[in-house]
């Protein structure tokens, strides 16, 4: 630029930099209200691109949220062919989710926005990351779910709305072990078939149970529900105890709720009495799975899976055990979750396999 | 141990006679094993065996061994789902539809039957039970999907190798709104098929059978259904039209059942002449169901008839006469429930039969009249001294394969019928050569072979010999072209009154009867002159047989 601008500029940073400094002693700080800059019209959406909501500052593909936007986890996660998953909430001002209780997802306003980040690092050739799909679930103005998938580009600047399923064959490098995986990007039937119950589309890990844990935002780490309310998004009337869910990666904690936690978030969505499987006998809520008959404990498997598999989880079997056969496999026609994944989670199989060999259970 | 090997003790002092037994021998095919068809139209039954990658084929030859062919293709989604097969373009050799819970393909034959490649896709769909037939009585195959998790896709053939895909309905959210009550579509086919055929917005559709079930020459629908809410779970019931419609009634026809089932089984079990219904229960928590089928209406007879002794829940059940004994008996799973002929079953349960659990393929695989099963090896039935028939079917009018034609084979002891069906029980494809048993019955018992043509047409055989495969052209039995036997000529013919017979031989204690086209008798009496009088019969196409000291000879004529 020229010197002219060069030396205006100079005296003006210059002097922002001395009205900062000086604090005169009658001054009063008025904080600005902090508004998000969120782009989110019910009637407009859903949006063909990712980046016309304005959740992300930035390089889109940074994820790094505007104000209003809120990164959060649950304590465990659903296995989906090793991807990663960055989540994050929404809200418009004003609104707020209520607490039901701690099994069941938040009573939330219309205009709740939960979105959840597909991606996968040391992605070859180049030794990236790539993000897949962003997931978008909202709350519409009939105070329904409303689903919209966004499938990124290549070239990681934009993500557009998308109703088609795809496949996308991704290699890269999980700890140094070199992977590759056709990577399903799921059509909106599929969604609905795990985001669902009798009366329509729901989220699933946005329940007090699985939120209940301490998360480290960039101005310290606090538990996520009592940040919820702090940004006025959770009405602070939830009870300080909550029965939750743990980390099922976390072996510190106790192995009966490792596993509960693993079938709760990988599993319940169908196997519940109101889900796609409700036929089956499983209930695999972690509300429900005190009780051994609803983890299938000596139950007598009734769907053939060869003469050895006699029941849906004997005590000190895997082998025997349909339960295990099934998140063991990878044919479709077999494997558990339905879908959702197409690899086994081996961390998985093996916390379910040494979960049955610990049952000292006689099921006669 | 499983519960039903107790069951097995307790019956066997009550073995009927009629029961078979199974051998196993160790046979693999590369790909999943889903089909035990011809597929190079020599009347011998075929393992497949299919990957994205190859179809794997073993012909079976006259010796009895297997030819192994590879055919590589190359298709996006594998038949984790069912595969079925059919001729749709009708140049003589068959074509493939299968699916995976993401996408489905048609693959078609080239010329040759040598080599198949992909020529529709759809690939949004959660495959379930796949099928061809002919939807619309066209005279050309079209193929059909059940969707798991959407509205039922097909696609329809226009006769010039074209298929175009149907999605049924579409909805403003995947879900559809409330299960229960589900929103309306915002669009629903009108050309294909208007209305579609199984729309609720979230699927539920698992076993596709397509039966003729009230006796018209157009295919109906039955849908078996699982899961979720009621509404998604009950059965449904399309009654074809025959203008291109159909109308859902399972309510009235007493079907719409919301069990939870992957499959159902149609046949004649007790020789009626109309199709019944077992409906495979797929969970422990129900029990299957038999639905006689009473002139349109099902009566549940599912206690009276035995059949919930069986205790095999799984998604394969079909009919099949394993004893030929003349009474379809009922695969579920590897049991056997064996027909006694009286409205009652006898269950041989998957531990006793030794059949395998995960349903198979059943066909001929050694071309000795008894029924097999491949799934991961060869479970040849080792059969009895029961006789049989098979009979094959090339359609013109109708399509290639004959598929929806009814098949009426009358012998002494009754009139049994069959359909050719392309895609049964859940996954599986099984022959498409139709099976009949006939116990101790031969050629003398034997009265009459029928073939009813979706196009309209009807084909008569006479007396045809036991134990053999008779294979049917269209329209064949129909023409003056052929003589049925040199020795006897009947003139004028075509002929308005008097018809003359002239033979090579002399008649010395003869008897003469004249068949109508149905096989029924329209003029029977002592053979004494060279020339009867059939101006008092309608007009139309007639058989004329003469019998003399047990020796039959038969000639067509048509009277004007």
């Amino acid at each position: 630029m020229s010197k002219n601008c060069a030396y205006i500029l100079w005296f003006l940073c210059v002097s922002v930099i001395l009205q900062s400094c000086v604090k005169d002693e009658g001054y009063v700080e008025v904080e600005p209200d902090l508004i998000s800059p969120v782009t989110f019209v019910l009637d407009s959406v859903p949006y063909l691109t990712l980046s016309e909501y304005n959740f992300f500052e930035g390089d889109l593909n940074g994820l790094d949220p505007v104000y209003g936007v809120l990164p959060f986890t649950l304590n465990s996660t659903l296995f989906t062919d090793f991807a990663k998953k960055k989540r994050f909430i929404w809200m418009p001002s004003e609104s707020s989710a209520s607490y039901v209780n701690d099994f069941s997802i938040l009573d939330f306003p219309i205009g709740t926005v939960l979105i959840k980040n597909f991606y996968y690092n040391n992605v070859m050739p180049n030794n990236n990351t790539k993000i897949i799909e962003t997931r978008v679930i909202y709350k519409n103005n009939e105070d329904r779910w409303s689903f919209a998938n966004y499938r990124w580009n290549d070239e990681q600047t934009e993500a557009y709305y998308t109703t088609d399923g795809e496949v996308v064959d991704i290699s890269w490098l999980e700890n140094g072990v070199s992977k590759s995986v056709n990577y399903e990007i799921p059509s909106p039937s599929k969604c609905v078939t795990c985001h669902g119950d009798f009366n329509g589309g729901i989220p699933i890990g946005v329940k007090p149970q699985n939120l209940n844990l301490s998360y480290n935002y960039i101005d310290g780490a606090q538990n996520q529900l009592s940040k919820w309310a702090d940004m006025g998004y959770l009405i602070d009337d939830f009870p300080t105890t909550i029965e939750s869910t743990v980390d099922w990666k976390d072996e510190s904690k106790d192995l009966e709720l490792r596993v509960r936690s693993y079938f709760d978030i990988n599993c319940a969505h169908c196997h519940n009495a109101e889900g796609y499987c409700n036929y089956a006998l499983l209930r695999l809520e972690f509300k429900n799975t005190e009780s051994l008959v609803n983890l299938g404990v000596c139950v007598s498997n009734d769907f053939y899976l060869g003469n050895e598999v006699t029941h849906i989880v004997n005590p000190g079997d895997a082998n025997s055990s349909a339960l295990f056969y099934r998140i063991n496999t990878i044919e479709e026609e077999f494997r558990m979750p339905f879908f959702g994944r197409t690899l086994i989670d081996p961390d998985g199989v093996a916390l379910v396999d040494q979960w049955i060999n610990s049952l000292n259970i006689n099921c006669n | 141990m499983k519960k039903n090997t107790l069951i097995i003790i307790l019956f066997l002092p009550f073995i009927m006679v009629g029961q078979v037994n199974f051998s196993f021998s160790s046979k693999s095919v590369s790909g999943t094993d889903l089909g035990l068809v011809d597929m190079n139209n020599d009347q011998l039954d075929d393992l497949i065996g299919i990957s994205t990658s190859n179809i794997q084929i073993h012909f079976q030859q006259p010796d009895g061994t297997f030819n192994i062919v590879n055919h590589p293709i190359s298709a996006t989604y594998p038949p984790s789902w069912s595969m079925a097969v059919g001729d749709y373009d009708a140049n003589g050799y068959n074509d493939f539809i299968w699916g995976s819970g993401s996408g489905a393909h048609v693959l078609q034959a080239n010329s040759d039957g040598t080599a198949w490649s992909v020529v529709a896709t759809s690939t949004d769909v959660f495959t379930q039970r796949t099928n061809f037939v002919d939807i619309n009585n066209d005279g050309h195959l079209d193929a059909f999907i059940c969707d798991d998790i959407d509205p039922n896709e097909y696609f329809m053939n226009d006769g010039f190798g074209n298929l175009t895909l149907y999605e049924g309905a579409q909805y403003a959210t995947a879900n559809g709104g409330d299960c229960t009550n589900p929103d309306d579509p915002i669009s629903i086919d009108q050309v294909g098929v208007p209305g579609g055929l199984g729309i609720h917005p979230r699927g539920g559709n698992y076993g596709s059978i397509w039966v003729n079930y009230d006796g018209d020459r157009d295919m109906d629908l039955f849908i078996a259904k699982c899961g979720d809410c009621e509404v998604r779970r009950t059965n449904e019931l399309y009654r074809n039209n025959g203008d291109g419609t159909f109308t859902r009634i399972d309510d009235i026809a007493n079907l719409d059942d919301p069990i939870n089932t992957w499959s159902s089984a149609w046949g004649d079990y007790d020789n009626d002449g109309d199709m019944d219904c077992f409906i495979g229960s797929s969970t422990g928590s129900e029990q299957h169901k038999l639905m006689r089928n009473d002139n349109g209406v099902f009566v549940d007879v599912s206690v009276a008839s035995g059949v919930q002794a069986c205790q095999n829940f799984y998604h394969e059940s079909v009919f099949v006469d394993f004893d030929n004994d003349g009474f379809l008996d009922i695969y579920v799973n590897g049991d056997i429930l064996y027909n006694d002929g009286d409205g009652t079953f006898t269950v041989e349960a998957q531990a006793s039969t030794g059949l395998s659990g995960f349903g198979g393929a059943l066909g001929d695989l050694n071309d000795d009249g008894f029924i097999d099963l491949f799934r991961n090896g060869i479970y040849e039935n080792d059969g009895n001294s029961n006789n049989y028939l098979k009979v094959c079917l090339e359609g013109t009018n109708s399509n290639k394969n004959g598929i929806g034609a009814t098949i009426e084979l009358t012998t002494a002891a009754g009139t049994q019928i069959r359909e050719v069906r392309s895609g049964e029980g859940f996954k599986y494809m099984n022959s498409l050569t139709a099976h009949f048993g006939i116990g101790t019955e031969t050629e003398e018992d034997i009265i009459s072979l029928i073939i009813r043509w979706p196009s309209g047409t009807d084909d008569l055989i006479l007396s045809p010999t036991e134990n053999q495969t008779l294979c049917v052209t269209e329209g064949e039995t129909l023409s003056l072209g052929q003589s049925l036997v040199e020795d006897l000529i009947l003139y004028p013919n075509p002929t308005k009154g008097i018809l003359n017979i002239n033979a090579t031989y002399g008649f010395e204690n003869a008897r003469y009867t004249v068949f109508d086209m149905n096989g029924r008798q329209i003029m029977n009496s002592k053979f004494e002159s060279n020339s009867i009088d059939v101006s008092n019969i309608n007009s139309g196409m007639y058989f004329l047989r003469i019998t003399d000291s047990g020796k039959s000879r038969t000639q067509k004529f048509i009277k004007n």
